[in-house]
């Protein structure tokens, strides 16, 4: 088979390949405390995770300094079936994703805070293999966005914090897709890559009425990853080349908008209960479309209904301190899929999904915190049709994710 | 907390189970013509024969008890020395010389021009081994042939595996194998025949002839309690072979070339512009054994592209009715096709059997057909369905048609044998 390759990237391949775990590919997993209690974050002021979830909530973090770094490593599985009679099924093999984040805050007066947020609040790292039954469609993917939120956050009174960040987005993708054209060496193939950046906010309010009180809202802005020149390299037959020609292609995936609510509560200031909901605005992800600029018999515009729809997720957490040192946590959520049922792709399977965690902290010593989350996601199990393809089954999937952070405040 | 998550737990979903139904398929064989038997690509020939529709139904009904289903395979890709390629040919001018500087043309080509190894001498003998197969579909058989004593001396596709080459028929042969369940489909060479020899020879069977064939073909293979599934007739405006050469493919480009030819033929009323123009086809009943073709009459992709290029066929000479389906041949030919679908019709119905409608699958296939994101539509060679030779399918459209004999015999006898995915078989090979 002859390659053409046209511009080549050098591809950095960053080990934060980031997997889907929340609704579409938005992922949640942004403090591993936080995690651990039903990835409830808007209300809470637990640590400088706070500048990502709400940067209201900056102000009300003592002491002066405050870091978190961590990560989570996601194992996922999907499962396929085709229906109408069919002995058809296939699963799979996803590259670990490692999604991350590091925040660093510091108190600058007595009512000015400012931060630093750097996380990857969406990605995909997929692969259902060369050969499965719908490789025209997809056969791998990865997409990861790296956001980088300068914040800063005013401390209005003792009862309100408001806070806002500048959001600078980085986004990169490469898929592969097997094409329907043979020759004796075997079929064609397509492989897109591409890479670009957008700006957007982040903005919070906090609201402490009394001490064991915290409601929060926060709103973070969609952002639009337009990609005008991605590199397409076919794999075709020789004959069929002329049908394939040096192009490029642009296309633009929407990171939705999100807007969230929070409120918690400590009891006998050992026992945290919180609850959030967040509303993704998921309707703005209407079609895949690829604009190729030069077009052949061979090589149209394609364009893919995705038609998602907003959505709301509901979360519930608990947080309770052992000793001291010690605290554990539990939590749960429903976060049902976006993803339209006919127009739902194997690009991304998301399935309305049920989340349940687990943390616990260690402070070895005051300032320091070792903490450590797991979440499990079942994807319930559903048919689902790609109607413009003809393709459809019934999915099911389940997630495991093990995360692990520190947090240091002085 | 890693390792545990590395072995974690897959997710699982209730297999799908396979049922018979109320027919049994122990032992499946199919009788037919070049369709049945995975002829392709302009011959028969082992790989080709593999994915046969009956051979990719057998696989499948292996999931409900279906037994061994052999085939008569050729013993190489070469068959009888007639297969097609698709090959990057050089341009050539009308005096055989290669046009410098044009871009090579993507065609059919015989493979034997490219490559002049001989086919396996086996590939032409009575072979004994093969006299079991359950798959008896005779390329070029016309329904009453198949009940024709001694059609192995007429047929040599059949002489390969006759049982009794003097006085054996094809019927007579699927009976004596005990079918628990069959497939038939034939009547296309009954009007094809006829239709490839753009109506100049042969001719069409006559409905009565069809029906006593088709009676007894169904009398003969259900007599033991077998089941089984019968397809009917495409109309002939579905298959690429006659539907690829346009009518007014004669373009033209010159005002020279325009004025000349409305000057030869003012006598007869017939003019030209430039662009596409109708075909000049022979007529012994017009004006001066001349007139312009049709728009509703059909070309055969017999054509040969070098006498319209450099033999003034088409253009300063007509073309031999020998390439064309005129109107009163088509008619004839819709006729036949259309009472040998109403006898295909009523006789499944009384005997209890599953019909697949091919004709009304061929006819939505001209306006496309998806599956798992692949297209298919009727074009010639582009469309992925039609092979190289304009009338069989390729291994995918081969596929197709398995998938809908499955539906329709789910259907009809409440099994749930599993159908195939389309995109496991092959598709064209280009160059």
């Amino acid at each position: 088979m002859n390659m053409r390759k046209f511009t080549s990237l050098v591809f950095l391949v960053l080990l934060l390949s980031v997997n889907a775990i929340a609704g579409g590919y938005q992922v949640g997993l942004h403090g591993v405390k936080q995690i651990g209690m039903g990835l409830v974050g808007t209300s809470l002021t637990l640590d400088a995770s706070s500048i990502f979830y709400n940067p209201g909530g900056l102000s009300f973090i003592s002491p002066d300094y405050s870091f978190a770094l961590g990560g989570s490593a996601i194992r996922s599985y999907t499962i396929y079936q085709k229906n109408e009679p069919s002995m058809t099924e296939a699963m799979t093999d996803n590259p670990l994703g490692t999604p991350f984040y590091f925040y660093g805050g510091v108190r600058i007066t007595e009512k000015l805070s400012a931060g630093l947020a750097i996380n990857t609040p969406y990605g995909n790292g997929l692969s259902w293999g060369k050969d499965w039954v719908g490789r025209y469609m997809i056969q791998d993917l990865s997409l990861r966005a790296i956001f980088f939120q300068p914040t800063i956050s005013f401390k209005l009174n003792e009862q309100i914090g408001i806070g806002v960040g500048l959001v600078y987005a980085t986004g990169k993708f490469e898929m592969n897709r097997a094409l329907p054209v043979y020759d004796v060496s075997g079929e064609g193939s397509v492989s897109l890559e591409g890479s670009t950046s957008n700006i957007g906010f982040n903005a919070g309010v906090m609201l402490q009425p009394m001490e064991e009180l915290n409601i929060g809202i926060d709103y973070r802005s969609s952002v639009d990853m337009e990609v005008d020149n991605v590199t397409a390299t076919f794999d075709v037959p020789l004959s069929l080349q002329g049908n394939f020609p040096n192009t490029t292609v642009s296309t633009k995936l929407p990171l939705p908008a999100n807007l969230d609510f929070g409120a918690s509560y400590t009891f006998d200031e050992k026992l945290l209960l919180a609850f959030s909901l967040n509303y993704v605005f998921w309707s703005s992800y209407d079609s895949l479309i690829f604009d190729f600029e030069k077009n052949t018999s061979a090589l149209t515009d394609s364009r893919n209904p995705r038609l998602y729809e907003n959505k709301l997720i509901a979360r519930v957490g608990a947080q309770y301190q052992v000793s001291d040192a010690f605290y554990i946590r539990a939590g749960g959520y429903y976060d049902p899929s976006p993803v339209n049922k006919d127009y739902f792709s194997p690009e991304t399977p998301s399935l309305n999904s049920i989340g349940l965690t687990a943390g616990i902290s260690f402070y070895p010593v005051e300032e320091l915190a070792i903490d450590l989350s797991f979440l499990y996601i079942s994807g319930q199990e559903g048919e689902r049709t790609y109607k413009p393809d003809n393709f459809s089954g019934t999915f099911k999937a389940h997630t495991y994710i093990p995360g692990i952070g520190i947090t240091y405040n002085f | 907390m890693i390792t545990v998550v590395l072995t974690a737990c897959k997710p699982e979903i209730d297999s799908f189970e396979p049922s018979t139904g109320n027919a049994d398929f122990t032992k499946y064989i199919a009788i037919g013509n070049s369709l049945t038997s995975g002829y392709l690509d302009g011959d028969l020939f082992k790989s080709g024969q593999e994915f046969s529709y009956p051979n990719i139904i057998a696989q499948q009904l292996k999931f409900v008890g279906g037994g061994e289903f052999t085939q008569p395979l050729m013993y190489d890709d070469l068959g009888f020395g007639n297969k097609m390629v698709l090959n990057l040919n050089t341009v050539k001018d009308c005096f055989g010389a290669p046009v410098e500087g044009a871009v090579p043309s993507l065609g059919p080509v015989l493979l034997r021009k490219l490559d002049p190894s001989l086919p396996d001498p086996r590939n032409f003998q009575n072979i004994p081994e093969l006299y079991g197969s359950s798959n008896l579909g005779v390329p070029g058989a016309k329904s009453f042939h198949l009940i024709i004593p001694g059609y192995g001396m007429l047929n040599p596709y059949f002489a390969r595996f006759s049982a009794n080459l003097q006085q054996g028929s094809v019927l007579q042969q699927a009976i004596s194998l005990n079918p628990t369940f069959f497939s038939l489909w034939v009547g296309n060479n009954d009007v094809l025949t006829y239709a490839l020899a753009g109506g100049e020879q042969d001719s069409i069977t006559s409905v009565g002839l069809f029906s006593y064939t088709y009676n007894l073909l169904l009398e003969s293979l259900t007599a033991n309690g077998a089941k089984g599934v019968v397809a009917n007739i495409p109309d002939i405006s579905n298959i690429a072979y006659f539907t690829t050469i346009p009518y007014n493919g004669l373009a033209l480009t010159s005002e020279q070339q325009v004025a000349g030819l409305n000057m030869g033929y003012a006598q007869l009323g017939i003019t030209f512009a430039l662009g596409p123009n109708p075909f000049i086809v022979q007529d012994p009943d017009a004006l001066g054994g001349v007139r312009q073709i049709k728009s509703t009459e059909l070309l055969l992709l017999s054509l040969p592209q070098d006498s319209i290029k450099c033999a003034g066929w088409g253009s300063l000479k007509p073309i031999p009715a020998y390439y064309f389906l005129d109107e009163e041949e088509i008619i004839a030919i819709k006729a036949a096709t259309e009472s040998y679908n109403n006898v295909i019709a009523s006789m499944a119905e009384a005997k209890g059997l599953a019909l697949v409608n091919t004709n009304a699958i061929f006819n939505n296939a001209k306006s496309g057909l998806i599956y798992d994101g692949v297209k298919f539509n009727a074009s010639y060679i582009t469309g992925g369905i039609n092979s190289l030779d304009g009338i069989h399918l390729t291994p995918r459209g081969n596929a197709i048609v398995a998938n809908f004999f499955i539906e329709a015999i789910n259907a009809k006898y409440q099994a749930t044998i599993p159908k195939v995915n389309i995109t496991d078989y092959p598709g064209i090979i280009f160059p």
